[in-house]
């Protein structure tokens, strides 16, 4: 999975002792299914769990009661009818760009000011802690979110100028009262594969590149988190605040949160008490998800390989390879993380792998910033993003964004919003000259 | 009441985060509730083109397999549908039967009303079709290792084809029942069913909910299956090394859309499906994430070079199969299939290989043949209203319905017809 060349480059190998290089968990597909394809070398009993996992990953879920018994329960309160309907071919989503237009893959997170249970958010009272904009028939929906955008320019050296769009959001229709004094996290699918391998860094692990000593003033933290599953805090990985401790919390979260689905991790409904319809409504089972559907949707998600870089040869991507090392980015966009121990899925144990992130929470600065702090995370930090793949993203959905809310349209403009501790990388980007800068964003683009 | 009258009131809310004053509330929509069985790489583009083009609509998505369709469009108020979007000509058949589908009355210059012998338009005017799927082989040319490329259904049956063909249970997948009628059609009840379980000898069968037709074929682990275009053309549009083989007897199965009679915004829904058989709504269709074939024909001049045009097709026979006159024994021959062929596969699959094995010794083993061939059930009993009955309510996606005492029936005559080969075949063996 790491060439040669880049490992050799890399002092910090020490730090892979004893682990493997983890090859077969990726895949040379440059096309629009490589974000879609398992990992090699699975068994047929595999097999047949990664595919069973698919098909739930893009079930549309049905309106109880139903003949479709394992497949109902949708809502009563929900964003989209599906996994896949944010994580498009299984990767990213995007913002809406037009006046009007419904947020598709796109959703926003709530909150009041104070802590929730177990140290997270605290969910507005009526409306709980994601604005669903659905509902299903005899349940209002909450309401309707529009995004609308102001531009700045910043011109860069040699004189290109790149025009930056910052979202607002308004609310409208809303059935259950005003949202007053509500704090709002936007947030765009994320890109699904490789989560095996992030799920299986180690706490430990994380500590350690967390108290490594970095250039720039560059820190980074570890987001402590509610383990619903194991009833104690544990280390965030997963998430743009790394507000998820695991990938099986992390698909249950999002089953109830966008579909309403409940699962053996969270068997409530997601109805506050003011939403007296959405408490009466039918349900899907106790629970709607059921343990063993939850166990191959989380085999299915930790068995997606990760996309093989591209033109690695090609002398403009070596040159910004260095490039992106030379100026910083790889302090937080790290090119080599190991996982630990990994009891459920072995393979995935004691691996050396390439997600360009290390999986802890950052400043970005004031321009990044949603104000609402999740956990540990305060309102100016997010987790560094995974990198890998990232070159294939505009290929495999035809309308992409980048960033946490999807501001960003190209990863130019997704770079030069970088401030807070990464000011110092983002300011030597800015400097660049075209052609440097054009051989770092080729780099980016063979990822 | 239905949610889009409550969602007419405005109350604008502040989020202060982020929000930024002064706030503008957003201007109602009217709901149109569309209930379908699309996957949402449809569905998400259909809404996202329709509500751009349409900004005073916002659709409401309420999905269901067609088994679970039916019911919900025939319990009181139609559960407040607007418009039914499917493709199951069963289920649209049967509404309009049953009087609860209204006029469709939509402006149709441009679209035919058939397609070589399948209408695409209710007689009535209840229903149109939207959009076609064909059916045919997936072929992976770099695992056939000198195999053939079939051209036509009896190429499956030859005994190089053994273990080598990805076969959707027809009981199971909702696409699959239309191929067993598509060749019974054009090959007699008899024969027809002798060259399914042939086929059936030779297949590795898949079910719901697992791998697809396509990944075993992409994969190369079989070099061929049978499947329905969209799914193949798709995966070559996004850059997967397989083909798609028209048979010369080919079928479509037809999507349709229709207003419920009791549907509280009729305006909406039929704005919906103007805009899915308008020009804009069918270039939709040529989509590498979709590849349906489009009911308007001149549509086809505007997608990529080589989509397959029926039209072109029809014109020289490839579609005498009716899917009319084939509908009301769907679910019969899916459940006879499944009886017969797919229950005691193996034992099926393994006598298949011991009379090809035979033949190509020369021995004289046409009992057996004639034994693996048959059907324990005549065409004439197959129309019987009574029997047909039975199996209505089995519509696509319907699995996992409870076996009958005519199943259990057809089943133990299938053993007996293949203890008669057996016994053949063990004979000329001794």
């Amino acid at each position: 999975m790491i060439p040669s060349r880049l490992l050799g480059g890399l002092a910090a190998l020490s730090i892979v002792a004893g682990a493997a290089l983890a090859e077969d968990f990726t895949v040379a597909d440059g096309g629009r299914d490589a974000y879609s394809q398992p990992f090699a070398g699975l068994s047929d009993p595999e097999r047949d769990r990664f595919f069973r996992g698919r098909s739930l990953f893009r079930q549309s879920w049905v309106v109880s009661p139903a003949k479709d018994t394992l497949v109902d329960g949708l809502g009563p309160l929900y964003n989209r009818l599906a996994c896949i309907s944010c994580h498009a071919r299984n990767g990213r989503g995007n913002a809406p760009d037009r006046p009007g237009e419904r947020m598709q893959t796109m959703l926003l997170r709530l909150s009041v000011p104070g802590i929730g249970r177990h140290g997270g958010p605290l969910p507005h009272p009526a409306y709980g802690d994601q604005f669903n904009e659905e509902g299903i028939p005899g349940v209002p929906g909450e309401g309707r979110a529009e995004t609308s955008w102001s531009e700045t320019e910043v011109t860069l050296a040699g004189g290109e100028v790149v025009r930056l769009r910052r979202p607002t959001f308004s609310f409208s229709e809303l059935a259950y009262g005003p949202l007053d004094d509500v704090l709002v996290s936007p947030r765009i699918g994320q890109p699904v594969f490789g989560m095996g391998l992030l799920d299986a860094v180690s706490g430990e692990e994380l500590e350690r590149m967390a108290a490594e000593a970095k250039a720039d003033g560059v820190g980074g933290r570890v987001n402590r988190v509610w383990d619903a599953g194991a009833g104690r805090a544990a280390a965030g990985r997963l998430g743009y605040k790394a507000n998820m401790p695991n990938l099986r919390q992390q698909i249950a979260g999002a089953m109830l949160g966008d579909l309403g689905i409940t699962s053996p991790l969270f068997g409530a409904q997601n109805c506050t008490p003011a939403q007296t319809a959405c408490r009466q409504a039918p349900d899907g089972g106790h629970p709607e998800l059921t343990g063993a559907q939850l166990d191959d949707m989380e085999f299915y998600l930790a068995h997606l390989a990760v996309p093989e870089r591209r033109r690695v040869d090609d002398p403009q991507v070596r040159q910004g390879e260095r490039l992106f090392a030379g100026i910083g980015c790889t302090a937080c966009h790290r090119p080599l993380v190991v996982t630990g121990e990994h009891p459920k899925y072995p393979r995935l144990a004691q691996q050396a792998f390439a997600p360009y992130s290390d999986l802890l929470l950052h400043d970005l600065g004031e321009g990044l910033a949603d104000h609402r702090p999740d956990f540990l995370a305060n309102g100016r930090e997010w987790r560094t993003a995974p990198l890998w793949g990232i070159g294939l993203a505009e290929l495999i959905g035809e309308r992409v964004g980048y960033l946490h809310d999807g501001r960003a349209r190209t990863l130019l403009e997704a770079v030069v919003w970088h401030g807070g501790e990464a000011a110092p990388a983002q300011a030597r980007f800015v400097a660049l000259g075209p052609e440097q800068r054009a051989a770092l964003l080729a780099f980016l683009g063979s990822l | 009441m239905t949610v889009n009258v409550n969602r007419r009131r405005l109350l604008a809310g502040l989020a202060a985060a982020l929000m930024a004053p002064p706030l503008l509330a957003a201007e109602a929509r009217t709901t149109v509730r569309v209930l379908t069985s699309y996957p949402d790489a449809v569905v998400s583009r259909f809404e996202s083109a329709f509500e751009a083009a349409h900004p005073g609509y916002r659709l409401q998505f309420v999905w269901r397999m067609p088994h679970d369709a039916q019911p919900y469009l025939e319990a009181p108020g139609q559960n407040g549908v607007d418009v039914y979007w499917s493709a199951s000509p069963r289920v649209f058949s049967a509404l309009a039967r049953s009087g609860r589908l209204q006029k469709l009355a939509l402006d149709t210059a441009g679209l035919p009303d058939r397609l070589g012998n399948a209408p695409l338009a209710d007689p009535d005017g209840y229903y149109r079709c939207t959009e076609m799927a064909g059916y045919g082989f997936a072929v992976n040319p770099g695992a056939l290792a000198g195999l053939p490329v079939p051209a036509d259904w009896p190429d499956l049956a030859d005994p190089r084809y053994a273990g080598r063909i990805a076969l959707p249970i027809p009981a199971r997948v909702g696409f699959a029942p239309p191929m067993l009628e598509i060749v019974l059609q054009a090959w007699g009840w008899q024969a027809g069913w002798a060259m399914w379980s042939e086929i059936a000898g030779n297949a590795v069968l898949l079910d719901r909910n697992s791998t697809f037709v396509t990944d075993e074929v992409a994969s190369g682990r079989l070099p061929v299956g049978l499947s329905i275009d969209f799914f193949v053309a798709s995966a070559i549009a996004n850059g997967v090394p397989v083909a798609f083989v028209y048979p010369r007897h080919g079928g479509i199965n037809p999507a349709q859309v229709a207003i419920p009679a009791a549907a509280p915004n009729p305006e909406g829904g039929r704005a919906f499906a103007q805009f899915v058989l308008s020009e804009a709504g069918q270039r939709i269709l040529g989509h590498p994430d979709i590849r349906k074939l489009p009911v308007r024909p001149a549509v086809y001049a505007e997608l990529p070079s080589g989509y397959y045009n029926p039209f072109t097709a029809a014109s020289l026979g490839a579609f005498d199969y009716d899917g009319d006159s084939a509908r009301s024994r769907l679910a019969l021959s899916a459940a006879l299939f499944e009886q017969v062929f797919v229950a005691d596969h193996a034992e099926h699959s393994a006598l298949w290989r011991r009379l090809h094995a035979a033949e190509a010794a020369g021995k004289q083993v046409a009992g057996a043949r004639r034994a693996l061939a048959a059907v324990p059930l005549t065409e004439a009993a197959a129309a019987e209203p009574a029997l047909r009955a039975l199996f209505q309510g089995r519509l696509e996606g319907s699995a996992a319905e409870p076996v009958g005492k005519v199943e259990r029936t057809w089943r133990a005559a299938a053993a007996a017809l293949r203890g008669e080969a057996d016994s053949i075949l063990t004979g000329v063996a001794a």
